[in-house]
């Protein structure tokens, strides 16, 4: 049961996008910007990043969602995902990646928190400047996220396959333009609701 | 005023109104805030930040605009963020 009256049938953030399409509209293409046009990390790379932060900031709907388009990007490799999730230092992903998103989790602790020795070792491994910096922007962005859908507890299924065929959909189109309809709450189970 | 972490944002500003208020006040010689690197280094992202933030605290709402002020000053207060 979310905080606020929500348009009923939208899981996570598209309630609060129907609910407030003012703000919905550039939150929708910061996202497009950051995710998905073209950019030297690919699309994969920064969804694993939103992903993982979304993780640490116990964000269902969101970890799920990112964590669906990135396994799309990567080919329907869900393990990987998953192993991004509960030890990236142990996942097969490029160096350079493990440096940001060691920064990503720097930035969810706090801004402060990134030292000088992060953006080196970053550096060191093959980072540029933009790609740093987009790392911080989709850290910071997703910690703003991830607060807005669960600070008015938004409805979000359970049901994975729902997470995945609509990441298959985002992950072509991206995170604008997006056909967004209400999901008959009979399709999508919410499985586990002790865990709301 | 101390050099960021990442010279090449702060070396390449693209041409935007946060582009224009830092050359101004480069010229007059004082210090400005360097969010606004941040903002001129990206504006095909940060843009959308803007807008964001102008429909958010400016548009159309039941709060006011000082009260929509509030909460984002304690809320940076609250992450210790001094800008």
């Amino acid at each position: 049961m979310a905080h606020i009256t929500l348009p009923e049938g939208f899981p996570g953030i598209s309630s609060l996008m129907a609910y407030r399409p003012e703000t919905a509209k550039p939150l929708n293409e910061l996202a497009h910007a950051l995710l998905h046009l073209p950019s030297t990390l690919t699309p994969g790379e920064r969804e694993l990043i939103a992903t993982y932060v979304s993780s640490l900031n116990d964000c269902y709907y969101c970890q799920n969602i990112h964590g669906a388009i990135a396994a799309h990007h990567l080919h329907g490799n869900e393990k990987l995902v998953l192993e991004v999730k509960q030890n990236y230092l142990a996942a097969a992903i490029s160096d350079k990646l493990k440096a940001l998103l060691a920064i990503a989790g720097k930035v969810w602790k706090g801004g402060k928190q990134v030292t000088r020795e992060d953006i080196e070792r970053a550096r060191e491994r093959g980072a540029s400047d933009l790609e740093i910096h987009d790392t911080v922007l989709i850290a910071a962005a997703f910690c703003m996220y991830n607060r807005y859908v669960d600070g008015l507890a938004t409805w979000q299924p359970r049901n994975q396959d729902f997470y995945r065929s609509r990441g298959a959909v985002v992950g072509e189109k991206g995170h604008v333009n997006l056909k967004r309809e209400p999901v008959a709450v009979s399709d999508v189970p919410e499985n586990d609701a002790a865990a709301r | 005023m101390k050099p960021m972490f990442l010279p090449e944002v702060e070396a390449n500003p693209k041409p935007s109104f946060q582009a224009d208020t830092i050359r101004m006040l480069q010229a007059k010689g004082e210090e400005y805030p360097q969010i606004l690197h941040l903002f001129a280094y990206q504006p095909e992202a940060t843009a959308h930040l803007t807008r964001f933030t102008r429909e958010l605290m400016r548009g159309a709402a039941p709060l006011t605009e000082g009260f929509r002020e509030l909460i984002a000053a304690r809320t940076s207060a609250g992450n210790h963020c001094l800008f």
